[in-house]
């Protein structure tokens, strides 16, 4: 019993010693479930994404569409854009022509089309049109469902509003009052109801009183409440015509998307490792016996980066290979800029890696700074959950990872089917990222205690 | 050809190296003996370019060393504390890597690798991994790593730590046979009999000071006294110890009473005395003072302190 108690108290003394162990057992969870909380916006109270940037086009003139307009702009989780100003020119209305090539430059990735022939004189129902680059599979489901409930809840009164207009002006105001009049009347009587206010409400457009008496439901029921038949119904009434801008072509959008995201992690891991080896070479006094020699600090350390960059870049060509023959990833009619894409991500993740080893003072501190690092970068820059649904604060954070651009330029490559030109501000911003790091890790290097 | 002067280096508030100043010629075999923490590692790495000093210079035959000065370290073979070679690499791919990196390559490279697995005695272990040597065989290689270049100067710092007394007796034949073609040594030891056998001039430091310098003979003569009389320390030479402390010093290093008499001590009156407390002759062994002794002489405590 005695034993067994020294070796506990060994153990436990071990650990407390061991500075490392103590931040990544109890320091790193917390700080982790901190980050998570905040990219998952578990703190919020209201819930749900916010911001989402949504672009609006009106060319209708029904005081319906301003309407819808607003409702949109009311909905939280778009931030709407109505308007854009040309490279050297004013701000001006957005039209439907600049949604494509601003879509395609990924100014958002969501635009509805209020079509000027919204309500159309020949036919009963709405037409709206949708644009989208579903590049992001759950940032697209939730947009779609945000967006089809803010249709539908605005809709069916527009369609209200527009049938009373139509009918006034065919048969004239009297004649229309007497109809809603009579339609209230045997409403209520039939199912029980205030008639004057079933009145009132079908003359604002609201049919809902009517159509939950024609599916059962009580009188005064609201729309968002009335039974789902009805939502079937105006689903008919309302002509949605949906248009994705990007990735028609991808032959398998589901791994394409995720491919980004995976590659990077992997990527991320194996060459934090590879960085911490250098703690074993300075440990078994291999730097000592190299630097005894015609070979300098810079020699090593820039080894280094091109061992780990070639050794990411060969990872990702497995892994792209692999994502290939297994899900029909479609590489080979990218393969020159999706090499690019690879090169400059393993070069930052490299980069990366050995800043983290510069800052570290053993291959445990380097590995335990490592796992927090990376698995915080990619909760932040999107390779798990869709940077747009994160709160403002995050979103602008997430562009200070590498994570968030290697996604970015893979998703370019490999979604949007990007032109070289489009592919230069991701490219540099990632080369900008490897040498800001390595800049840093070189300094860090020369002063710490890795050759000596 | 290698020059120290009044360097100094300082590690926070710890003097690692104060004003050392040494001049090795070429050739020399050079022993740098010191306990523990003296400073004998952080003057090979000054030597080695792998540190810069606060203050003072080196030089390789009049050629300024640094850790900037990588052309002049071409000319410097280092062989580590450690063994400083990749486990999982053969021995030939190890020799391969470290020929590289001094600008060795092709049939030159090879060459020098065979010679160096011949002289070490791993040429029948060449393609094994280093990983599956014993500790003797990986010194044995380290050392080999360091002179595939023929460099004019080799720095040896502690290469012994651990070896087996067959492969130290390897290294320090094939240490001499390099000394004997040319080659100059510098060997950091804290094993005074490593210092005694191998080298031709010691220089003794603690603390980072150099203490003495010189042959062992010249060494030696720093002594006050010209011989050592050693016995064992038993319950029965107690009493004796204690008297000889009228006559001189007497240590007890590692169970043995270590008698060095002062001036004008006289042999008959010790064994005048051995005789009056019944001790055999055969307990006591008179010998040549060792560096040891001078260790102790010049800072009062012993070498393994």
């Amino acid at each position: 019993m005695h034993a067994l108690l020294v070796l506990l108290r060994k153990d436990f003394t071990n650990f407390f010693h061991n500075k490392a162990a103590v931040l990544l057992t109890f320091f790193v969870p917390f700080a982790m479930i901190y980050v998570f909380g905040q990219v998952f916006g578990v703190t919020k109270t209201d819930g749900g994404p916010s911001g989402i940037p949504l672009a609006v086009v009106n060319d209708s003139k029904d005081p319906g569409a301003l309407q819808l307009v607003n409702a949109l702009k009311a909905e939280k989780t778009f931030s709407v854009i109505t308007e854009f100003t040309p490279p050297q020119h004013a701000s001006r209305a957005l039209t439907e022509t600049d949604l494509e090539p601003l879509m395609h430059d990924n100014k958002f990735r969501f635009a509805v089309v209020i079509p000027s022939d919204l309500v159309k004189a020949d036919q009963l129902g709405v037409h709206l049109k949708i644009y989208s680059n579903p590049r992001n599979e759950i940032e697209t489901q939730m947009v779609t469902g945000v967006l089809q409930k803010t249709i539908f809840s605005t809709v069916p009164q527009l369609l209200g509003q527009s049938l009373q207009s139509h009918a006034r002006t065919s048969v004239g105001d009297q004649r229309l009052k007497h109809f809603n009049r009579s339609i209230a009347e045997n409403i209520a009587s039939t199912f029980g109801g205030n008639a004057d206010d079933i009145t009132r409400q079908i003359e604002q457009g609201n049919f809902a009183p009517a159509s939950a008496a024609l599916t059962g439901a009580s009188p005064g029921t609201t729309l968002d409440k009335a039974p789902a038949a009805f939502s079937n119904l105006l689903t008919q009434l309302v002509q949605i015509e949906t248009r994705q801008v990007s990735g028609q072509d991808v032959k398998s959008p589901a791994a394409t998307r995720i491919v980004g995201g995976f590659a990077i992690q992997f990527l991320l891991f194996a060459l934090s490792s590879s960085a911490a080896a250098l703690f074993y070479e300075r440990d078994r006094g291999i730097f000592q016996r190299i630097l005894a020699g015609p070979v300098s600090r810079s020699q090593i350390l820039w080894s280094k980066f091109l061992y780990g960059s070639a050794l990411g870049l060969l990872q990702l060509v497995v892994l792209f290979v692999g994502g290939r023959l297994l899900y029909g990833i479609d590489i080979e009619n990218h393969l020159g800029y999706l090499s690019l894409v690879c090169v400059v991500t393993a070069a930052a993740c490299t980069a990366f890696g050995m800043v983290l080893a510069s800052v570290a003072s053993s291959m445990e501190a380097a590995s335990g700074l490592a796992t927090f690092v990376i698995l915080l970068m990619c909760s932040v820059g999107g390779a798990w959950f869709p940077v747009s649904l994160m709160p403002h604060a995050i979103q602008q954070l997430s562009k200070l990872t590498i994570v968030y651009w290697a996604m970015e330029g893979f998703d370019q490559v490999l979604w949007m089917n990007a032109s070289f030109h489009d592919l230069v501000p991701t490219l540099g911003i990632l080369i900008a990222i490897t040498v800001a790091v390595m800049f840093v890790a070189v300094w860090r290097f020369n002063r710490g205690n890795l050759f000596e | 050809m290698l020059k120290l002067e009044s360097v100094t280096k300082h590690y926070g508030s710890i003097t690692a190296l104060d004003q050392v100043s040494l001049d090795i010629a070429r050739g020399e075999f050079f022993g740098l003996l010191g306990p523990n923490g003296a400073g004998k590692s952080t003057l090979m790495s000054l030597v080695a370019g792998l540190r810069s000093p606060d203050a003072g210079a080196l030089s390789l035959d009049g050629a300024t060393l640094s850790a900037q000065s990588a052309a002049t370290r071409r000319d410097l073979g280092l062989v580590p504390q450690h063994i400083a070679l990749y486990p999982r690499l053969t021995a030939e791919q190890n020799l391969r890597i470290f020929g590289g990196l001094q600008g060795l390559g092709g049939v030159l490279l090879r060459s020098r690798i065979n010679e160096a697995l011949q002289a070490v005695g791993l040429d029948d272990r060449r393609r094994d991994q280093v990983q599956t040597f014993s500790g003797g065989m990986q010194r044995r290689l380290n050392l080999a790593a360091a002179i595939l270049h023929r460099p004019k100067v080799l720095l040896c710092d502690e290469p012994t730590v651990g070896v087996d007394p067959q492969s130290r007796n390897a290294i320090f034949e094939y240490l001499e046979r390099l000394n004997d073609d040319g080659l100059t040594i510098i060997y950091s030891t804290h094993y005074m009999e490593e210092a005694a056998r191998l080298c031709s001039r010691i220089g003794i430091i603690d603390h980072g000071k150099l203490l003495a310098l010189g042959t062992l003979d010249e060494l030696l003569t720093q002594l006050p006294f010209e011989e050592e009389i050693r016995f064992p320390a038993t319950d029965k030479t107690a009493e004796l110890a204690s008297r000889l402390k009228d006559q001189g010093d007497v240590a007890l290093v590692e169970q043995t009473h270590c008698f060095r008499p002062r001036a004008g001590f006289r042999l008959s009156s010790f064994y005048a005395l051995t005789e009056s407390h019944g001790l055999a002759p055969r307990l006591f062994a008179t010998q040549r003072p060792s560096l040891e002794a001078l260790f102790l002489h010049l800072t009062g405590r012993t070498l393994r302190e």
